[in-house]
């Protein structure tokens, strides 16, 4: 009697338990934890973890809790697809939040599609990514709405240059931009009298510096995320060169402004801001800070979005069935209103953000302008 | 022609940096016999070692120096015990492929220690740039190029001296040339071995500082690009003979440089070892001649 009862314990112990896993909605997570975008990929990955913590702290959502696997896929296309085809054929991950680079999204897209698997990431703004699969999603905003607001706005109206000169990173992403800044840049009259391109990783500027100064531009632009635009604008202020810099890529990353020989001198946009006037928003900002040790940008705060638009879409699903599929096609419907402003999708599974001015100082990032200077203008 | 020779500036500028890597490569591969591929993080841990230096005892250049070479000097002893010690008998792959793993265990237990993020290093050297002029054409040179210029072809120099008027300096060219004969004549092969590959190790870090101070940030992958190119300044000297190393660093930087200012930056490489293919179809041995030295 005593053994029929302890096995009658240990199965309602393992059906339990059984029944626990079964209610645990697992994420995949992609994420540039080394490399260029380390400050971006580690920023992704304490802004999942702090989303998760909430919601499972608040008991979840319909009864599902949720658990994150975060990778790191250093930025590389490559090694992105590695682990994204790890994640597709892992028949418990429901979908996977990432990656950082355009480039890398673009690359795991087919595999999206192969796979049934939803890709949502918060950062990828190129212009052909989202509609490349149905499966792939993005909430940052696309180049050719921000990369024109930059051309129109900031080198246009706010600084009221004539001519620019270009250094790019030489990415899908850095394309993207590039082609979107330039035609508005000739609609808008602004000559670009230079325009370079490097790989990613570059860290030596000096030549592209020379030469972009001897065509004498009225501002410096660089297009990219990492290290690099600290390096190119410190490398033109060593070279004694009195430019105005503007960044496209890098938000209002801390890190940018700490590794600046100059950080009074340089202008972003940005769809994003924290406003220290927002306390829900500077409670968020403080936390991520804690966590983190340093100031989060944009990106981050676009991932701890991302991990309540899955829970929105799981909560949407109701008591129906919930696999890949229908997480997909109620995430396409999803409205919310996060930390980084509303997301509803388009049809084709992007947003529409508008932009600001902000600016640098040695205390830290402002915003020039105000909203008024959004993109609707455009 | 004032921008011609502002990128030819440049050019001799990073050359000079390759020239201290390559030397320092050579060393390594003349005294121990063996190319090694953990060179990058060699030059990450120097520039890691006068970065911390920097926050203890404050802007100090030649401390920082001192730092990064006693460093790397240190590490060179982690790398001869982990990578050549045992395999000298060994299959050359070996500890090649051990150099290989030791330089992504070093890469990845940085990212741990020291953080993954950039770490910027700036106001080392005063922002001043000097106007020369040359034959009635201005030539605007930063100070820091300056410096970076002196350093190495001091380094260069001391480096030359130890070797030729020093009791270590001449068991190092002894093992070299001749492992046997040095065991034979009395000295300490193994020793000497790992003295070699401390001192090689211990130029790849100052060149890690420079390259830290001319571009103002330090960082655990900040080596990786570099490994590649002091190997390949190294290959164009003729790998063993730190005159010719040096040049083969010198060049791939003009090189590039020069190249960049008439294309893109996206083909810095293509002109590196495009111009590294070239020469090793035309002169196989690089630019050592028969009359070369050794390390």
């Amino acid at each position: 009697m005593k053994k029929l009862f302890v096995m009658v314990l240990c199965l309602a112990l393992v059906l339990s338990t059984g029944s626990a896993f079964a209610e645990v909605i697992k994420l995949g997570g992609l994420a540039p934890l080394t490399g260029t975008y380390t400050e971006y990929g580690t920023g992704f990955e304490i802004a999942f973890n702090m989303a998760i913590d909430e919601i499972n702290a608040a008991g979840g959502v319909n009864g599902y809790t949720f658990e994150i696997d975060v990778q790191d896929s250093e930025g590389d296309p490559v090694v992105s697809t590695t682990l994204a085809t790890r994640f597709a054929e892992d028949d418990s991950v429901l979908a996977w939040l990432g990656d950082f680079t355009s480039g890398a999204c673009k690359a795991n897209a087919e595999i999206c599609d192969l796979y049934g698997i939803t890709q949502l990431s918060p950062t990828a703004s190129a212009p052909d990514y989202a509609s490349m699969s149905p499966y792939c999603f993005s909430i940052m905003g696309r180049q050719d709405i921000e990369a024109p607001f930059l051309a129109k706005y900031i080198v246009g109206k706010y600084l009221g240059c004539k001519t620019a000169a270009v250094i790019r990173v030489d990415s899908d992403w850095g394309l993207a931009s590039y082609s979107n800044f330039e035609r508005k840049a000739v609609a808008e009259g602004i000559e670009i009298v230079a325009h370079e391109t490097y790989q990613t990783g570059e860290t030596d500027f000096s030549s592209i510096v020379t030469k972009v100064r001897a065509s004498n531009p009225d501002c410096l632009i660089v297009l990219d995320q990492g290290n690099s635009v600290a390096a190119v604008f410190n490398q033109a202020d060593a070279d004694g060169w009195d430019i105005r810099h503007v960044a496209l890529g890098p938000g209002t990353s801390a890190q940018l402004l700490g590794q600046l020989t100059d950080p009074a001198n340089i202008i972003v946009t940005s769809p994003f801001f924290f406003d220290k006037d927002n306390a829900e928003v500077m409670a968020w900002h403080d936390a991520f800070k804690a966590k983190s040790g340093f100031a989060p940008t944009i990106h981050p705060a676009c991932a701890y979005d991302c991990v309540y638009l899955i829970a929105e879409a799981v909560k949407s699903i109701g008591d129906g069935e919930l696999n890949r599929q229908t997480l997909r096609d109620a995430l396409q419907n999803v409205e919310y209103d996060g930390l980084t402003g509303f997301i509803k999708f388009t049809p084709d599974g992007d947003i529409s953000r508008n932009y600001m001015i902000c600016g640098g100082t040695a205390e830290g990032w402002v915003v020039l302008e105000g909203f008024e200077y959004g993109a609707a203008g455009l | 022609m004032e921008y011609i020779l502002s990128q030819l500036m440049n050019g001799l500028c990073q050359g000079a940096i390759y020239a201290l890597m390559a030397i320092g490569y050579s060393v390594i591969v003349g005294v121990v016999g063996m190319v090694t591929f953990t060179y990058g993080e060699i030059m990450m841990i120097g520039a890691f070692g006068a970065y911390y230096t920097f926050l203890l005892v404050g802007n100090n250049l030649l401390v920082m120096i001192l730092a990064a070479f006693a460093a790397s000097f240190l590490i060179g002893i982690v790398v001869y015990k982990v990578c050549y010690e045992r395999f000298f008998n060994a299959p050359r792959h070996i500890s090649l492929l051990c150099t290989i793993g030791f330089s992504i265990l070093a890469k990845n237990l940085a990212q741990i220690v020291f953080g993954p993020d950039t770490k910027p290093l700036q106001g080392i050297i005063d922002n001043r740039i000097f106007p020369i002029n040359l034959f009635g054409l201005t030539l605007q040179i930063k100070l820091l190029q300056i410096i970076i210029i002196v350093l190495v072809v001091v380094l260069a120099l001391a480096l030359t001296l130890f070797f030729n008027r020093t009791k270590w300096g001449v068991m190092l060219r002894a093992v070299s040339q001749n492992r046997e004969a040095s065991y034979l004549v009395g000295i300490n092969v193994k020793r000497v071995t790992m003295m070699g590959s401390c001192i090689g190790c211990a130029f790849g870090g100052v060149a890690g500082i420079l390259l830290a101070i001319n571009y103002f940030v330090v960082y655990p992958t900040m080596g990786a690009a570099y490994s590649i190119k002091a190997f390949s300044s190294s290959v164009l000297g003729g790998l063993v003979d730190l005159r010719f190393s040096a040049l083969g660093g010198l060049t791939i930087g003009v090189i590039e440089n020069m190249g960049i200012s008439f294309s893109s930056a996206s083909f810095r490489d293509i002109f590196a070892f495009g111009f590294l293919i070239l020469v090793l179809v035309l002169r196989p041995q690089g630019f050592a001649t028969k009359r070369g030295s050794r390390v």
